[in-house]
Formats: C-alpha cells, structure tokens, sequence
C-alpha cells in the first residue's frame, strides 16, 4: 500500500466525520459528494494560500451577511459551500512543506475574529446607549457566538491536529479573547453603569427586562475566560457597594418610620427580592454575598435598636404574645453567625424580668405577713414556665440557645429567698400541698402527672437540689406517717421515680426507703398483732418500725414518763421484736405518735386523736385534779419547750380541755391546770392538733444538709485525687465543684476547707517543689 | 524490739554488735535491706560516717551530766543547765537550731541518741567547742534554705506531742521568734488575726504555707492571687487586711 491511498482511507474518514458533526440535514446524499470532491481535490494540483483565503473570505462575508440579517433558520451556510470551506483549509493544512498553510491559517483565524470584534461588534454598540446598549450588547453577543462556532466547524481540522500538536490557544479562546480585548474592555464600564441602574429600578419596584439582564451578565461571565474573575471585579464588586448604600440608607429611614414587626417584614422582603434576583439573573455565586449585605446592613447594624424598640421590641412582642413576629424573628436571625444571641438574650432578659416580678410581688406580701403568696408562687412559676417552653418549642424552634436563655433565666429567680424561705424549700412544700389535696381540689391523675413533670422540670433549676430532698423528705415523712389515709401512694411513687430518673438513684434512695419501710411496718404489726394473746395495757396498739438513716433525725424520747399502760405496751413489743431479731436496736421515738383517748366530759364522751405527748399529759389528770406546769415537767422529764407547745394546744387553742389560771395565751412554769369537764363539741371525735416547731425544723435542715455536703465534697475531692493522682488547686477545685453542681452549688472556700482537712488526715500532700499541685497519698 | 521475730532480733543484736550502731539504726538499716545482714553492713559501711574527730566517750559524760534523775533522757531542768553552762537564755533562737542538728522530735527534751549524734555531726565534743560553734549556727539562720528546714522543723518541735496541730499562743511564740530572723512586716497583723478571727490551733499545711507566702507574696499583696491554692485561713487573713485598711486594694 502506498502513501497516496492511505491518504484517501484517512481522508474518508474525517470527512465523514466532519459532515456528522457539521449540521449538515441531509445526511444521506452527502457522502458520495463528499468522496467525489475529496478525490478530485486529492489529485488536483497544490492549493496556494491566496486563493484559499480568497475562497474562506468568501464564505465569511456570507457568515456576516445572514448574521446581519438575523434569519432564524437552523442552517445559515449552505453545507455545499460549507464542505468546500472545510475542505480547502483541510487541504492546505496537510499540503506538503513549503505548502503547509497550517500557521498562517490559524493567524488567519484571529485576524477574521478581531476584524469581525473590531469593524463590525464594538461600532454598533458604542453606537447605542443606556438600555438600548445593553440590547445591542446582548445582541451582538449573540452573534459573535454563533460567528465563532461556524468558523470553528469550517476550522475544525486545523483545531484537531495542529492546534493540539502544537500546544497553542484553542479557537474558541482565541476568539473570546479578541471578544474580551475588542469589545468587552471597551464597553463594560457603561454596560455595567446600565446594568446597576437597571437593578436600582427593579428594587424600587418598577418592571425591568431580566432576560436582557441575564444576558448581558452572561457577557461579563464568559469575558473571564473560564473564571468569573472580570464578573467579579467588573461588575459584582460595583453592584454589592450599590447595595451596601442602598439599604443603608433603607435602613436607617426603615428603622425610624416601622415598628419591629412592619421592620421584619421589610427585610424579609428584601432578602427574598435579592434572592430571587440572583436566581433570575446573577451568577450563583453573588447569591451568598448578596443576602450577606443586607442581613448585615438590615439585621445585625441596627439589631440592639430593633430588640429595644420601645412598644414593639422583643420584650413587647414576648409580652403581646405575637407568635407570628418572633418567629419571623428567628428566621431572620437564624441563618445570621452571632445573629440569635442578642436575641435570646432580650428572652432571657424578659423571663427574668417576668420571674422577679413573681418574687417581688409574694416578697412584699410575705414581709407584710402574707405567706398565701408564698405558697401560690410555685405554681406561677410552673405556669410561667410552661408559657415560656411553648415559645422555645415553637417560636424559636427548640433552638438549644433558647433553651439555655431559659435556664438561665429561671435559675436566677427560683433560687431567691421569699419569706425567710428558699427556692428549695417553697418547691418540696408546693409538692406536699399537692399531694395532701382532698375531695374538690383533688386533682385528674393526668394533671397530676403534668404537675409532677414540671416540679421535676423546676427542681432543674434550683441549685441547691439536696436542700430540695432534704425539705421534700421532711415532708415525705410526715405524711407517710400522719396523713397515710390521704396519701396516694401511687403518685407518691411516681414522683419519686421521677426524682430517681433526673437525679439518680443515690438522690432518692432513702425517700425509696420510707416508703418500702412503712410497706414492711404493716406487716410487722399484722405479725405482732397476731401474736399477742390479750391487749396489753389494755390498749390497741399499732407500732411503726422504721430504719433510722432512711428518715430524717428525730429526737429520741426514751426517758419520757409513760403512764402505766403505755408502759406495758412498750414492754410488750420490745419482748416481741427481741424474739424475731436480736441484731437491730429499737429506739422509741414518742414525739411521733399518735394516741385515741376517750374524755369523759360530762355532757358527754368525746374521743380525741391527740399526740403521744398530749396524752401522756391529759392521762395525769386521771389521778391528779390541778398541776402546775412545773409539776408536770417534774412528773413526765418532758423538756420545757415541748410542754409549753402541749399546753398551749389544750388550754389556749381551738379546744380547752385544760382550764388554765390565770387565763392568758402564754404559758408560765407557774400557771395551774385542771381538768375541763364541761369541756364540750358537736362532733363525737376531734383531733387536737399541736403546731410542729417550725423554725427549728428549717435551721436543722440547713445543719444536716451542711453536714452532707461536707462528706459529698470529701467524697468528691478523694474520687478525683486517686483517679488522677497528682492535680494543681485550680483544677482539683474546678472538678470538685462541676461534679457537684448536679447536687448543690458548693462555696469555693468550703472547698478549700476541705482540702486543708483532707490534708490533715494524710489524704493529700502538697508536691514540695510546687505549693500549687496537690499529691493524692494512698 | 518487742514486735521483731527472734532470728530478726538475733539480726539487731548482731549487727549493733559488729558496727557498733545504735539500735535504732540498725533497725532501720536492717529494715531497709529485707532483713538481709550482709546487705545491710553494705548499705551501713557505705554510708558517709559521721564525723569522728568527737570523742563518743566524752559526750557520753556530757550526756550524764544533764540527764534526767529518772528517765534516760535530757529533760526542762538538764536543758536549763545547759543553756547557762552554754551561757545562751533558754528562748533565744538559737536553741531551735540546736535542736534542729539534733533533729529532736519534741521541745525541751533530748534523747540519749539525739543528743550524742546531734554534737557528733557538729563535731564537738565539750561545752567550749559547743560554744564556739553557735555564732555559726545563729548564722545559719540567714541562709535562706536552712531557714525553711528550720521554720519547717520547727512545727513538729514546738507542737505537744500527739497532736496533730500546733497551739496557737505557741504559734504565734514561734512566729514571733523566727520572723525576728526574717523580716516580714506582716506578722504582727497575722497573729492579731489569728488572736481576733480565728483562735483555734494551727495546722501543719497553714504553718509551712505561712512561710511561702511570706517569702513569695508582696507585703502590698499586689502579686496575691485569691484563686491560688493558699489555705482558707491565709485567704482570710488577705480579706482582714483588706477590711481593716492595712492593706489598699
């Protein structure tokens, strides 16, 4: 095979190629054609470059013509002439040297593109101005386009084998180029006057031509030469410093004229406009900074003032309840870094606001001898709360920023004191009225669930959450043991396991205890019920064993003066419990009992529900008409304090049982007592009741839970020392008191105090080179 | 001796035997070495061996003359007899660093051991030489490290035996007296507030961090930090100066 026929295969092959490729319809009688010219221009003789450049500007001009015309038909060139084109520059690439046209071909090339950039494009636009630029900038845009890929078909061979052989410019880079030095570095300034004039416009409201815009942006895109650098510089810059000033000036007029809410509107309406722009007629990219300006200028620079705003700032909005406007304002601010702060921080500012007001308002109340206040405010604290979580669940979209704004704000005011009592305190009180509710008052078990829930929310907030289970415990216990009929032992449970699942199960543990204790106690007296033969005293007697470190301390009364019969009672049950267990030590406590006793007054028999010390004290009155109050403190080593109280109950109070002389509200160790026989009520039983020290009880509490706290922090500081061994003060201090702020909010000194103590009994040792670390000892 | 195993008091006996140690020591020698008695003359030989230029059996005369009647020890009265046969008060600081050489476990008492050991390491051996060698030990006082071990020793020298702090007229005494050596224009405020706020006893970790902050703190408090790790009382003792205008904040 010769070079001549390989040739011809080669040739055949491109041309078919190329006639895929080149639009030509009629695919069907154009490859004989096409096998007849190649063939005949094979053999004829060389092609020199005049004469193809003659036949090139020829079709050219024809180009320019029908580009002039604006026909609309698919096919511009007649695909005859557009395979001559085609052919003769194949032909004059592949010429043997001297006749290798290749380079001139390509230079050629450019000089058709810059001539057509040059003579024909900028004239006609430099022609026009303002809008009518811009249309005839799109326009010849368009033609250029459609001029660069013809030539790049009637151009293509040269593309494909010299161009990428020898590393130079693509033609289409080539011809954007001259495009970009011709045409767009002398028009883009005044394009780009146009086109920001054109969006002043349309963001003033008016109707502008966004196809138009589209395009002409287009023009500055592709200018970049596969970047969107002259895009950016040329026209993006310009056009985000036009917004800046914009809505500034927006702005500032804005914040004068609306309210908060009209404000919000306005700038969300602002912000969709420039979005919707960007997808209309920006490149993508502009999208981010755009809607970055105007949050900036519209939201962040006047955010303080817009929060604040006097009758329609957040404040107002939270107090009007307007739903729909908060959140607005949280979508605004969201998408904003740094944008919701502020805004969670005037809810916090409110809440608190809202939650001293409730302080205040039961402070004055109880400094004016009011407590009702006192006892109403937990529960306006549960309501507040649940007003406030609906806004962070909906408004603000459970954000966790609102949430902690939340916190914060109900930790300031339910850890104030009202009334000599703490936050603490008020809550365990607010649960024991809850669970003592009876008949009308009694709640649904559903709310009293809800109401659980919220306690346990509340109890979140309180620092000193072991005062909390210490008061609660108080409580739990005196009504485990005198108001049992009245307990629901259900919803007792419930809120116990409902503490144990929040705070764990060592917070709980002895609150568990009672209430299993008070379930073994029942049995415990079925057993000793069943073995007693006969009454002994002649007395029903129910006896309520319990473990001492599950129940708060109480005083024990062994050395009190029992009547007789009580006496017997005591021994009875001491021999009973001795033969089921000789491990556990009983130890009586009389203060907490309660006795039945019938008073034989002379109108008629009344029965009386009466302390054990109440009893112990009528029961003298059997052998003895009058006493004095020191004869009775002889007679019972009862303690003064706790007698004065008995006396008072049956002589000064709601009943007289006792006639007192003389016949006053206090009592003295001199005053004589006699029993009242015309002592008389409607009802055949009442229930003397006698005031429970309470002061005292509070002070013991705040004793007993200082105690705990001591060993919780030894505990804590040993834990930490033996995991890590060697720790500086700063951070043994920093552990010590996060680990402990589940429970309470330790004093840094008593902290200190602590390690000192530690120190002294060998735990920790100072390191010798430096005061600051400390040295666990094992 | 009563707690050892007999091969292990045979061990003692044979040791004291052979180095000519005390008991004590060899106890602790023996003990260190697991009992094993070649090891423990190793460990003994190749201790450095306290100077011998002073003659045990002359101290051992100096000893008798100031023990107790009754006890073999050197008691108030011995001690009174040796502060004026050494012509020095019974209070003057001095003292304290005597016993420091002599490492004494408790104030106004000597053992046998201390005693002879104490004078052994100064390397004296009669009154005179005894005497002469004070000016060196009252210069001691101003070297700043033997200071410390000193102010520190002092502690567990001053307090009553079996307690586990010191009495505070006792701590302020000691304060008084060391701080005489040591300028700290501060320590009369401290022990009128230990006599004001606090007046209970002193714990060993107050005493030894009364010294650092003393020798690290500014007197106008300026370099006090209240988050560092000083003891409670010291942060109160900052606050007192604070309120009583001792000290501008």
């Amino acid at each position: 095979m010769d070079h001549g026929d390989g040739s011809v295969v080669l040739l055949e092959r491109h041309s078919v190629q190329a006639a895929r490729e080149g639009l030509i319809t009629d695919a069907k009688d154009s490859p004989p054609s096409l096998l007849l010219s190649s063939q005949k221009m094979y053999r004829e003789t060389i092609i020199d470059f005049e004469q193809g450049c003659k036949c090139l500007e020829a079709g050219v001009s024809e180009l320019k013509r029908i580009l002039e015309e604006e026909t609309t038909s698919e096919t511009l060139i007649d695909p005859k002439q557009y395979l001559e084109l085609y052919t003769t520059i194949y032909n004059m690439c592949i010429q043997k040297h001297p006749h290798d046209y290749s380079q001139r071909l390509y230079n050629k090339y450019r000089d058709i593109v810059e001539h057509y950039a040059k003579k024909t494009v900028l004239p006609s636009i430099q022609q026009k101005h303002d809008e009518y630029l811009l249309r005839e900038l799109s326009r010849r845009w368009g033609h250029y386009k459609v001029f660069v890929k013809w030539l790049s078909h009637f151009f293509n061979y040269l593309e494909r084998f010299f161009i990428s052989q020898r590393n130079q410019p693509p033609l289409l880079e080539v011809a954007m180029k001259s495009f970009r030095d011709r045409v767009y570095l002398e028009v883009q300034v005044s394009a780009k006057d146009v086109v920001i004039a054109l969006i002043h416009k349309e963001r003033e409201g008016e109707q502008i031509d966004r196809e138009l815009l589209k395009n002409v942006l287009d023009v500055f895109v592709q200018s970049g030469m596969g970047t969107i650098e002259r895009y950016k510089e040329d026209l993006e810059m310009f056009l985000l410093e036009e917004t800046e000033s914009y809505y500034a000036r927006k702005a500032s007029s804005w914040i004068q004229e609306c309210s908060c809410p009209e404000y919000m509107i306005k700038s969300e309406e602002s912000l969709k406009k420039e979005k919707e722009r960007v997808t209309h007629y920006l490149h993508s990219s502009t999208e981010s900074k755009l809607v970055e300006i105007v949050q900036d200028i519209l939201l962040v620079s006047v955010e303080k003032h817009l929060l604040e705003k006097e009758h329609s700032g957040c404040s107002a909005l939270l107090r009007d309840d307007k739903i729909d406007d908060l959140s607005r304002m949280y979508m605004l601010y969201h998408p904003i870094p740094k944008g919701l702060e502020p805004v969670a921080d005037a809810f916090r500012v409110h809440v608190t606001r809202e939650g001293n007001a409730l302080i205040k308002q039961a402070q004055d109340a109880a400094a004016n001898g009011s407590f009702v206040e006192a006892q109403l405010l937990v529960g306006k604290i549960i309501d507040l709360h649940e007003k406030y979580m609906v806004y962070v669940m909906g408004c603000f979209k459970n954000h966790a920023f609102f949430h902690k704004a939340l916190k914060e704000a109900f930790e300031v005011f339910c850890n104030k004191k009202v009334g000599g009592s703490y936050g603490p305190e008020l809550l365990a009180n607010f649960c024991d009225s809850l669970f003592k509710k009876s008949g009308n008052d009694k709640l649904s078990d559903e709310a009293m669930e809800a109401t659980i829930d919220n306690v346990i929310k509340l109890l979140d907030y309180i620092s000193d959450k072991d005062i909390f289970a210490e008061f609660y415990r108080k409580k739990l216990a005196r009504r485990l043991l005198f108001d049992h009929h009245k307990v629901n032992k259900e919803h007792e449970t419930s809120m116990i396991t409902k503490l144990k699942r929040q705070q764990g199960g060592q917070y709980t543990s002895k609150m568990e205890g009672m209430v299993t204790d008070m379930q073994l106690a029942k049995e415990f007296q079925k057993g000793f019920k069943g073995s007693l033969t006969k009454k002994p005293g002649g007395i029903d007697l129910a006896v309520t064993v319990l473990t001492t470190i599950h129940w708060p301390s109480y005083k024990k009364s062994t050395d009190l003066n029992l009547p007789r019969e009580m006496v017997q009672c005591v021994e009875a049950f001491n021999s009973y419990y001795q033969s089921i267990t000789t491990a556990r030590k009983l130890s009586w406590i009389y203060s907490l009992g309660t006795c039945h006793v019938i008073g034989s007054f002379d109108p008629k028999p009344i029965e009386l529900v009466l302390s054990t010390y109440q009893a112990v004290v009528l029961c003298l009155f059997n052998d003895t008409e009058r006493l004095t109050c020191q004869e009775i403190i002889e007679q019972l080593n009862l303690s003064h304090e706790d007698l004065v109280r008995v006396l008072i109950s049956l002589s000064c109070a709601k009943y007289r049982i006792l006639n007192k002389e003389p016949a006053s509200k206090s009592i003295a160790t001199t005053d004589v007592f006699e029993f009242n026989s015309k002592f008389t009520d409607t009802m055949r039983r009442i229930k003397v009741s006698i005031p429970p020290p309470s002061m005292e009880e509070r002070e013991k509490v705040v004793e007993d839970v200082d105690r705990d706290r001591r060993y919780a922090i030894d505990a804590c500081i040993v834990r930490i020392m033996k995991s890590r061994k060697v720790l500086p003060h700063q951070q043994l201090v920093a552990q010590c008191a996060e680990q402990l702020s589940r429970m309470f909010k330790p004093d840094i000194k008593m902290i200190k105090k602590r390690i000192e103590d530690l120190m002294a009994r060998d735990y920790l040792e100072r390191d010798a080179e430096d005061h600051h670390i400390f040295k666990y000892v094992a | 001796m009563h707690k050892l195993s007999r091969s292990n008091r045979d061990k003692v006996q044979q040791f004291v035997a052979i180095t000519g140690a005390s008991e004590k020591n060899a106890l602790q020698t023996l003990k260190a070495s697991d009992w094993q008695l070649e090891a423990a003359f190793d460990v003994f030989y190749s201790q450095p061996q306290p100077r011998s230029n002073a003659d045990v059996r002359r101290l051992e005369e100096l000893y008798n003359r100031y023990k107790d009647q009754y006890s073999d020890m050197i008691l108030a009265d011995g001690i009174s007899v040796l502060c004026t046969d050494l012509q020095v008060e019974p209070q003057d600081i001095v003292t304290l660093v005597l016993s420091w050489h002599m490492n004494a476990a408790t104030a106004c008492e000597f053992s046998r051991e201390e005693f002879v050991g104490g004078l052994q390491a100064l390397g004296v051996d009669s009154i005179k030489k005894l005497q002469e060698k004070l000016s060196f030990m009252r210069s001691e006082l101003k070297d700043e490290q033997k200071f410390h071990e000193i102010y520190n020793f002092a502690f567990g020298w001053a307090k009553e035996k079996g307690q586990k702090s010191l009495a505070l007229d006792t701590a302020i005494g000691m304060w008084q007296l060391l701080f005489a050596e040591r300028e700290w224009p501060l320590v009369n405020h401290w022990c009128d507030f230990l006599q004001d706020r606090h007046n209970k006893a002193i714990s060993k970790d107050t005493w030894e961090q009364l010294l650092e902050f003393a020798r690290t703190v500014d007197p106008s408090l300026s370099n006090y930090d209240a988050e560092g790790a000083w003891p409670y009382l010291i942060d109160e003792f900052v606050e007192y100066l604070y309120d009583k205008s001792v000290v501008e904040k």
